[in-house]
């Protein structure tokens, strides 16, 4: 049984228009600034936000950002009625709605805080399902990924695995990630924030750039066009080199990649181009690197990073950067970043794509990797230039 | 076919002082693991109950789940930054990412199989089980640790509301574990066969299922889960020809996710062949269902 991507939309910092997106490719943008405010601190730091959507109303926020991201996905895919009502909802996220809960209890705090409490709202992963299910008439199952950085990859295999096992006909996969304090002071605190603009497998890389995103995909055994996009096939697995970073011997990677590699019966010479995590910390471009290589060895297809144009977004760059590669595939090009690892650069031996690139039709592989030891790869066929 | 081959349980009503739960993950693993929090250690109790000392498959899976994942280490960020002004700690911050058991079970077995985590208010037992029987029917994975985990919060009367239970409710902590094994035949040590886990929008659906499942009636008992009204499984129980209520173990207060209690203690307890355990959602009539065949 084959399971199609048949309807789609993002909202990242490249807009929410995913066809306006893909134009935007090729040119990295600055990121801008987003300020952190809890108790008595402020400080600001480089983010990727949303460009249309101010942060404001932060209580509302998010669920305005999910309403048109997922209306549009919905609409686009066709369902009737009945196929909608029985979606199962797999939604990816690292943080769901602690920008709502978090808001609240500053509200809360400087209203009275005797009496404040924590988490008093929402205080499950699952809660934001809840409200999809809720707003969107959604009465099929629902779960909740929260695999760090993998969660919406995670969701996208596991939702094609429920359809292929018959256990649904269609599902809806969400992945969100919107600014919030929790997550930006945390990531803060490890170091890991870059001051300038993210630069993966660079011999001046600087850690990473938080970003926003929210994406949704319907999946469907009855295909839209003959161009629909398909996972062909995907591995996760658990890396207990260390809670917060890959091996960097590269050999968990290599086992994820020729698992996903296996899954999809694709061999390593057939595919086309490679979305890579590239998180610009060393510990883990050198992982990345290193379990590319002992895949690919010399001949590593070209290969592009995509966290320097919308951040990294987290729980939900899953899905962000699954819909935003097949954009750029399905207008015919692998994405290049100019000046950010190239040859003269890439100080690990893989140099990125510097300009956009023609794309050779063939499948493409996405790598993710998360805290917790969760490594994820995927494979992806379809589209004009995927096939 | 998909085999139990050990179950391990962790549930524990939590008084106005938290204790300790380091003696616990030191008698279930054998050895102290430092520098985790509450949720990570109840986790570890219940698969190291469940495993105990057996070899376990290096390519094991780990698939958990949770109502509420780390609630304990979420506050303690979310406290201290909003309340106190002061960053989190970098453990804390890393170790809130729910799957952070994951990987601590994975590094004590020395598993490098898939890993999985996943949240679902009423149905967090029923969800990750059935997530982890797909992908090991799919090939993904033949032996596969899965369980789920509630962690309490202090000061309790909090937690209460958090949960949004009576205030006179007595609370509890929960981990449920199963090792499962999909082979052709029974693993020597098997307990049981997980036959089925689905989720269904309603009865009709249910019961047009299970007609199809051909179940001997006289062989089986039905559970009712925690969130399944008592007048919705009195008509399951007369639709479906069941007559025998199972029931579950005495539950030593609320915590979320009890449905992981119920395979373990049907397969402790001697009687019916099959457990259909039938749970249910609080705002709406979606049915979660595991299927077991005692052996």
């Amino acid at each position: 049984m084959t399971v199609y991507f048949t309807g789609a939309s993002s909202h990242t910092a490249l807009g929410d228009n995913l066809e306006k997106a893909v134009t935007a490719l090729g040119q990295v943008p600055e990121p801008g600034q987003a300020v952190l405010s809890y108790a008595d601190q402020r400080q600001s730091i480089p983010y990727l936000l949303l460009p249309d959507v101010p942060l404001q109303n932060i209580e509302q926020r998010l669920y305005s950002v999910l309403e048109g991201v997922i209306g549009e996905a919905l609409d686009k895919a066709g369902l009737n009625a009945d196929e909608r009502r029985n979606l199962g909802l797999f939604l990816g996220t690292s943080s769901a709605d602690v920008s709502v809960s978090e808001a609240r209890f500053q509200r809360e705090l400087l209203e009275n805080s005797e009496t404040a409490t924590a988490l008093i709202g929402s205080n499950s992963i699952a809660n934001l399902a809840r409200w999809l299910r809720r707003q969107f008439d959604l009465r099929g199952p629902d779960y909740s990924f929260n695999t760090a950085c993998t969660a919406s990859a995670n969701a996208l295999m596991s939702a094609t695995d429920m359809i292929e096992a018959g256990h649904l006909e269609h599902a809806l996969v969400v992945s969100v990630e919107l600014f919030n304090v929790v997550t930006a002071a945390g990531f803060y605190g490890l170091g890991l924030l870059s001051p300038q603009i993210m630069r993966p497998f660079d011999q001046d890389r600087s850690g990473l750039t938080l970003g926003e995103g929210c994406s949704a995909l319907v999946l469907s055994t009855q295909p839209r066009s003959a161009r629909d996009f398909r996972l062909a096939g995907g591995a996760s697995m658990c890396d207990i080199h260390g809670m917060s970073a890959t091996n960097p011997d590269g050999s968990t990677v290599e086992q994820v990649i020729n698992q996903a590699l296996a899954r999809a019966g694709v061999s390593a010479a057939e595919i086309s181009a490679i979305k890579v995590h590239g998180t610009a910390s060393l510990h883990n471009d050198e992982a990345e690197v290193a379990g590319m290589q002992r895949v690919f060895g010399e001949d590593v297809p070209p290969s592009c990073a995509l966290k320097p144009y919308i951040g990294h977004t987290l729980g939900a760059c899953g899905l962000n950067e699954v819909l935003l590669f097949c954009a750029a595939a399905d207008a015919g090009f692998v994405p290049g970043t100019p000046g950010i690892a190239s040859p003269a650069r890439a100080d690990l031996g893989i140099a990125l794509t510097q300009s956009n690139q023609a794309l050779t039709p063939g499948p493409l592989l996405l790598n993710y990797f998360g805290f917790g030891g969760n490594n994820t790869s995927l494979v992806i066929t379809g589209g004009e230039g995927a096939a | 076919m998909i085999w139990i081959r050990a179950t391990g349980d962790y549930r524990e009503a939590v008084s106005d002082e938290s204790t300790s739960l380091k003696p616990l993950v030191r008698e279930a693993l054998g050895e102290p693991v430092r520098r985790i929090g509450r949720f990570i250690q109840l986790a570890l109790i219940g698969a190291g109950r469940c495993v105990q000392s057996a070899a376990i498959d290096p390519q094991s899976a780990v698939y958990t789940s949770s109502a509420r994942g780390d609630l304990d280490v979420t506050l303690e960020v979310v406290e201290s930054l909003f309340r106190h002004g002061m960053q989190p700690k970098p453990l804390s911050f890393v170790n809130s990412v729910s799957n952070a058991p994951n990987f601590y079970i994975a590094r004590h077995f020395k598993l490098a199989g898939r890993s999985n985590f996943v949240c679902s208010a009423y149905f967090a037992f029923e969800s990750v089980l059935e997530l982890a029987c797909v992908d090991m029917q799919a090939g993904y994975m033949d032996s596969a640790l899965v369980g789920s985990v509630d962690v309490a919060t202090w000061p309790i009367a909090e937690h209460r509301r958090r949960l949004m239970v009576e205030a006179d409710t007595t609370m509890a902590e929960g981990s449920h574990w199963l090792w499962l094994q999909r082979s052709e035949q029974a693993p020597p040590d098997a307990r049981g066969e997980i036959v089925a886990t689905r989720q269904f929008n309603g009865s009709e659906a249910l019961l047009a299922w299970l007609e199809k499942q051909q179940l001997p009636t006289a062989e089986t008992v039905l559970g009712g889960g925690q969130f399944l009204a008592p007048e919705s499984l009195a008509a399951l129980r007369r639709k479906s020809g069941i007559e025998q209520i199972f029931e579950g173990p005495a539950c030593p207060g609320y915590y979320d996710s009890q449905s992981g209690a119920a395979i373990s203690h049907f397969l402790a307890s001697p009687g019916a062949h099959y457990l259909l355990h039938v749970n249910g959602e609080g705002d709406g009539p979606r049915l979660g269902v595991m299927l077991v065949r005692r052996l």
